[in-house]
């Protein structure tokens, strides 16, 4: 089923290996699926190679993404959105346990790493679990047995673990063995009915608004939980995935200085996108103005479904803090919440669609976006999509590293910064074709993905 | 957005003959929205709406304009006002209408938006009047219909004809017919509504003194728009009725749903009409000839008083009126519409 392991050279290209914190000019060589030489050029033998050009990186890890199976096969399945992962670099995924039925005991994992290995794919599947019985709230899930089965965590997400109690619990529980509890921190009683974030375009726009402080407040909450909960259970961890706001990045930002064991993520739509893209605007969240009704941004429609998403797209203050977090380490990881959706559940009234942005195949032309732009260095995005997530997995992947190491298997992504693809329906692997950046061209063509030595994705005429 | 009309901008309709005949191109397939009608634009619709209000003075207040064309009225949320005031200025210009209230059709039984608008318009629809809760739901319709899509009002974004129709109320009643640095004040629960929202568009640009007013969780969010003043256009903002209503030229009075109790957005009706309902007092702030505005349906005591309402100042049933021949000069207008290649 999986290919036969590869060899490959590839000369004169630019290398970002945030493991070893190094990026420049260099070589590779993989022998029968292994790196057998790293070699970093320089003096003459790297002239005319720049970080503009082709680039090898380690293949991303993603700790947070929806397959759908089982359940909901019509908006993705697990060879779909391995597919959609080796598409966008990434080489591990991490599904979120909000199937149907939920992943709440070993069986459905067992079953989703059956559908992985019939796949073919040699993308790294890992799993987290539920955080109660049928995601709803109320008992323990299986915490226990799906330690031992493998899971990298343990989540309710699309919803928050609603209860306090609840939450110290698991938190108290999984710490004991390891493993993070990883909330969706919505406080749900600011958000009923809530459409868009909290602000101009949506009051302009007349939709519900969705307060910042939904997620402060959860955020608080979680953390003062967690230092409660720490006391007694020192290996307790929290991590606190897609976060979307300044106030919340600032609480995890105080709380990781005063030594809480939390981490967080932020998605490359957070800190790409505003929601005065729901007014029409098309332009990325670092070139936003103040009023895109004065300032000729409203070029698309509004109200485009595929935008609606939770947490919402922010303003333009909330996006930069995404932004920095990343760039000062209070975000671990970029992840992202790749959740995709059938057109019935997106085809239709932006209050009624489907929560979700089809998100795997776009991130890293989020990033370079936001590299180009002289926002983010490289080797720090990079960073966010490899050496950030692997700690977050705590040696739980196959992988020994998210790096570019001799003697290793080869999990690598190759993708050419002079190249711009377009963003089509067709051109996406996932069955979600519910992106907002469907009809825009990204920057930065994948041309190879290898995970596990094994090719996962290759582009037709590269 | 400025949209050159061309040199017969002045120029009025002749509105017996067929839309297509005009020498004065609209340039917009659909009225979904009125935050990018341009003055020019604005001033068409108002000269229009004088040629159609010439119709409805006439003996047979009929004109062929819209013969053998299907308007089809899709109202996904109750409306009695709105729906008949469509339904017969589409008939005034000859129109074939079909009325689709949401509850006696598919809808129901789980038809999706699309599903609808595309069953209409197989049945041949070639205009479509749609009122529907949720904002937005215009633009999917717009997306795939192939002819004309009115917004008859999307949840709390906007409801163009009726803005449309205030300012025309309100200039026919204007010494000179301009709004120019006139006081408006729009009064009570803005956050719901979408009346308010068209208005802060049109009077803006009619060159309106504008001013919001209603208690602190039914304005909320306003702030941003008011002081962003978007395309260049500012208002004010206020939760104290005495500021807003002084020396206004024109008060317009928005209805208070009793779900905003529950919500927990207002302590009750009676607080309500005490502190912010539009006594015979509170008008006195206003000037002596000030209209009173409402776009109905009314709770009468609670956010206007009986004898306000019914009062010398009241243009309310003039709305109504104007609301028919400003409906029928958007379908006219849109039948004829021209579309830049």
């Amino acid at each position: 089923m999986t290919g036969p392991a590869v060899d490959l050279e590839i000369s004169r290209a630019w290398l970002v290996d945030p493991a070893a914190g190094r990026e420049g000019p260099g070589e590779i060589v993989v022998r029968d699926g292994v790196f057998e030489a790293v070699t970093w050029l320089s003096g003459a033998e790297a002239d005319g190679i720049g970080p503009d050009g082709v680039v090898i990186a380690p293949g991303f890890v993603d700790f947070h993404v929806h397959l759908r199976e089982p359940g909901n096969e019509d908006a993705e399945t697990v060879a779909t959105g391995l597919a959609a992962a080796a598409h966008g670099g990434f080489t591990t995924v991490c599904a979120m346990p909000n199937t149907d039925p939920a992943l709440d005991e070993p069986g459905v994992l067992t079953q989703i790493r059956a559908a992985a290995a019939a796949s073919g794919s040699p993308v790294e599947l890992l799993a987290h679990g539920a955080v109660t019985a049928g995601r709803t709230g109320e008992q323990l899930a299986a915490i226990g047995e799906l330690a031992d089965a493998g899971v990298v965590g343990f989540s309710d997400d699309g919803a928050p673990v609603r209860s306090a109690t609840i939450l110290r619990s698991a938190l108290a529980y999984a710490g004991a063995l390891g493993l993070p509890i990883v909330d969706h921190a919505e406080d749900a009683s600011l958000t009923g009915g809530a459409e868009a974030n909290d602000g101009y375009v949506a009051t302009v726009l007349g939709l519900r608004g969705w307060p910042t402080a939904a997620e402060v407040a959860a955020v608080g909450r979680d953390l003062a939980v967690l230092a409660d909960v720490v006391r007694d259970v020192p290996g307790a961890r929290l991590h606190l995935t897609h976060l979307s706001t300044a106030g919340a990045l600032d609480l995890v930002r105080a709380a990781k200085a005063a030594g809480l064991p939390v981490t967080c993520d932020v998605t490359p739509h957070h800190l790409g996108l505003t929601d005065e893209w729901l007014a029409g605007a098309r332009r990325w969240a670092w070139e936003a103005g103040d009023d895109p009704w004065s300032d000729g941004a409203l070029v698309g429609p509004p109200y485009d479904p595929s935008l609606r998403v939770n947490p919402p797209l922010r303003g333009r203050g909330d996006a930069a803090a995404c932004l920095a977090a990343l760039l000062d380490g209070t975000a671990d990881a970029v992840a992202t919440d790749h959740a995709p959706h059938t057109e019935v559940d997106k085809a239709v009234e932006f209050g009624l669609a489907s929560n979700g942005i089809s998100g795997l195949e776009t991130a890293l032309g989020i990033l370079l976006a936001a590299v180009d732009a002289g926002r983010l260095p490289l080797l720090r995005a990079i960073g966010a999509l490899t050496t950030g997530p692997m700690t977050l997995l705590a040696g739980r992947s196959r992988r020994e590293a998210a790096g570019l190491v001799e003697g290793t298997a080869a999990d690598l992504v190759v993708f050419d910064r002079s190249a711009s693809w377009a963003v089509t329906p067709e051109s996406l692997a996932s069955r979600g074709k519910n992106s907002p950046l469907i009809g825009t061209e990204l920057r930065g063509r994948v041309l190879l993905t290898v995970a596990g030595g094994r090719i996962a994705y290759e582009a037709p005429d590269a | 957005m400025s949209t050159a009309i061309g040199p017969d901008a002045a120029a009025v309709p002749s509105v017996d003959d067929v839309p297509e005949s005009q020498p004065i191109a609209w340039r917009h397939r659909h009225l979904l929205d009125v935050d990018r009608l341009s003055t020019d634009e604005l001033d068409l619709i108002m000269r229009t709406t004088d040629a159609m209000r010439e119709v409805l003075a006439r003996p047979i207040a009929k004109v062929p304009a819209l013969r053998g064309r299907a308007v089809t009225i899709l109202f996904y949320e109750a409306s009695t006002r709105t729906r008949v005031s469509f339904e017969v200025a589409a008939k005034n210009l000859s129109a074939d209408v079909v009325n689709i209230a949401a509850s006696t059709s598919s809808v129901v039984k789980g038809e999706s938006l699309i599903d609808t608008v595309r069953t209409v318009e197989a049945l041949g629809a070639q205009m479509l009047v749609m009122r529907h809760s949720s904002s937005g739901a215009p633009y999917l319709a717009a997306d795939i219909f192939s002819g004309s899509v009115l917004n008859g009002g999307d949840g709390w974004h906007a409801h163009p004809t009726q803005a449309l129709l205030d300012l025309y109320t309100m200039r026919e009643r204007m010494p000179g017919g301009s709004l120019a640095g006139r006081k408006v004040v729009i009064l009570g629960d803005l956050l719901h509504s979408r009346v308010a929202r068209s208005n802060i568009w049109t009077l803006t640009a009619a060159g309106a003194d504008l001013w919001l007013c209603g208690p602190a969780t039914l304005v909320r969010g306003f702030e941003a728009w008011a002081n962003r003043g978007a395309a260049g256009r500012r208002f004010h903002l206020t939760t104290s009725v005495d500021e807003a209503l002084r020396d206004a030229d024109v008060v317009m009075a928005l209805r208070i749903q009793r779900e905003r109790m529950a919500g927990g957005l207002l302590p009750s009706m009676r607080e309500y009409a005490a502190r912010y309902g539009l006594t015979r007092e509170r008008l006195a702030l206003a000037r002596p000839d000030a209209l009173v505005m409402h776009p109905g349906p009314m709770n009468e005591g609670v956010e206007i008083a009986p004898d306000v309402a019914a009062g010398p100042q009241s243009v309310i049933t003039d709305q109504v009126t104007n609301g028919v021949a400003v409906r029928m000069a958007v379908l006219y207008l849109l039948a004829g519409t021209r579309v830049p290649s």
